[in-house]
């Protein structure tokens, strides 16, 4: 059993994420950052699909009654077991009483827990993750609070593994998330999409306060409509990297809370760039660079070999 | 219908370009076609109003190779068995505490409250699609008179059960949550239940009629 000691500013389950359901509303509420999702289930031995405890901000802590294995991916942090630091992307041990704290974020914002041992949690339509909206799966289907006991079952040693520090990616602002255009990219005036890919004084975007798991909303030089362009199309699907520009013209980049849309879609995020989506946080830079699609797909083969290569560690 | 690759796992087709009972038969047949097949490498169909898009697994295929896949297999379109719509009677507490927006759709619509709930529960909807929330069901056609925009500034929160006008719309909130639609009323009707399959009330193609309490 674990004992969450602070849950910081928001803790929750999550797994691969919840799928086959979108035609009834079901979003996938997957963690947000697959590749180190992915990397924490591969230094703890268990294949993609256990859960797991994303976390947004410092000072989370918890404390283990069982010895057990525990690692960190994602955000970079400065941990500590008791008072000894561990390094994260690396498996380490944790004996029965000892509290586990992380001090600090110093890259990213969310960071993945897992243990060598399956979190008890609910499962909903096969999948653990937590949806916070609708208040099902997960841990209770909320975020962890101060005091919350989750059990752990088929504790095990997990080994000695890590992830080479060649194969943890930079999370470092400001950030460039490249896209290929979007259902309704002509949509938008040329002045615009001119400024917004390719030169100029201010193509900075500025991550808001109002950004959550639903969505990214950006603050920036309002992206102009053509004249007599439609600005809310008929409802339909969307997937996660979806940005969509609402008629004030202020980019908002869907997550995996949402499976239909009606706002016209300027582009989706290439799927290479998607797991940085995890770490924008509010008041960081963004700006948006338009690919094409082989180049997206080249880059998201790159990303493949990270893959490879991070499975085989 | 037309193909076209939706970022780099989807593919979105395009039944017609108007929302229509016409156009939203073809897509339903469509997704109930998508789903008969069971294929691995697709992971989700969304059916909506004039659109089936589909997020397919990149690992197993690729958009070139499903698509030839798809249109293959299509002809077997004709004989596919659909399964007949369920109907729902949805009991609604029209106006008041219930609606907050009944005033503004009176005054907007020039009607009084009675005649909007006649209007309004006068209708047998059509499901065109369930999202955005789990379980929330885009019904149409609304009636040309109570026909309203959505609110400027969306709510950041609208109760569960309440029963919404956007355009020729209507809704209803499966979960609270954050929304623009125009409330006129609440039910009590459970739309979505995670702990028991089918999830949702209900799935494209079903119809439904309110009625007033």
């Amino acid at each position: 059993m674990i004992e969450v000691i602070n849950p910081a500013w928001l803790s929750m389950v999550v797994d691969g994420g919840r799928y086959g359901h979108a035609d009834i509303g079901m979003p996938p509420s997957s963690a947000l950052d697959r590749y180190a999702y992915t990397a924490l289930c591969r230094l703890l031995g268990y294949a993609a699909g256990m859960p797991a405890i994303e976390v947004m901000g410092h000072d989370f802590s918890l404390k283990v009654n069982t010895d057990l294995s525990c690692a960190f991916t994602g955000a970079r942090v400065a941990a500590f077991v008791d008072s000894v630091p561990i390094a994260p992307w690396k498996v380490f041990k944790v004996k029965a009483g000892s509290t586990v704290r992380v001090k600090e974020v110093t890259e990213g914002l969310r960071y993945y827990i897992g243990f060598s041992g399956i979190i008890v949690a609910e499962k909903v339509a096969g999948s653990f993750t937590t949806n916070l909206e609708c208040r099902f799966g997960g841990y209770f289907g909320r975020p962890f609070m101060k005091g919350d006991r989750v059990a752990l079952k088929d504790v095990r040693d997990a080994g000695e593994r890590s992830i080479d520090e060649s194969l943890i990616p930079s999370m470092k602002g400001p950030h460039v998330l490249r896209i290929i255009d979007g259902e309704e990219a002509g949509s938008f005036a040329t002045e615009t999409l001119k400024s917004l890919f390719e030169t100029d004084e201010d193509p900075w975007y500025k991550v808001t306060t109002k950004t959550n798991r639903t969505g990214i909303r950006l603050e920036g030089r309002p992206l102009e409509f053509r004249e007599g362009a439609d600005q809310s199309i008929i409802s339909e699907g969307i997937l996660p990297g979806v940005v969509q520009v609402p008629g004030s013209g202020q980019p908002i980049i869907v997550l995996y809370e949402r499976t239909i849309g009606g706002y016209a879609r300027i582009g989706h995020v290439i799927k290479a760039d998607r797991d940085l989506l995890a770490h924008l946080k509010p008041l960081d830079k963004v700006r948006f660079q338009r690919v094409a699609r082989e180049e997206a797909e080249r880059l998201w083969s790159e990303k493949t070999a990270w893959y490879d290569a991070m499975l085989r560690q | 219908m037309n193909w076209t690759r939706y970022g780099e796992e989807g593919i979105r087709i395009v039944f017609g370009n108007t929302v229509s009972a016409d156009v939203h038969e073809k897509v339903r047949r469509y997704y109930f076609f998508l789903k008969s097949l069971h294929l691995q490498e697709i992971i989700d169909v969304i059916p909506s109003f004039t659109t089936c898009i589909i997020y397919f697994n990149d690992q197993m295929t690729d958009a070139d190779t499903l698509i030839a896949n798809l249109q293959e297999k299509e002809r077997a379109l004709p004989e596919i068995a659909i399964p007949a719509p369920a109907t729902h009677t949805i009991p609604v507490m029209y106006g008041g505490q219930y609606g907050p927006d009944m005033e503004f759709v009176c005054s907007y619509a020039g009607l009084t409250p009675d005649e909007v709930i006649e209007i309004h529960s006068g209708t047998v909807y059509t499901v065109f699609a369930v999202g955005f929330i789990p379980g929330f069901p885009y019904m149409g056609t609304l009636d040309k008179r109570l026909f309203v925009p959505r609110l400027e500034v969306p709510r950041l929160k609208v109760n569960e059960g309440s029963v919404g006008l956007a355009q020729l719309q209507t809704g209803i909130y499966s979960f609270e949550s954050p929304g623009g639609w125009r409330i006129i009323g609440k039910t009590d009707r459970r739309l979505f239940d995670h702990g028991q399959e089918p999830y949702s009330l209900m799935k494209i193609g079903d119809q439904a009629r309110f009625v007033p309490l």
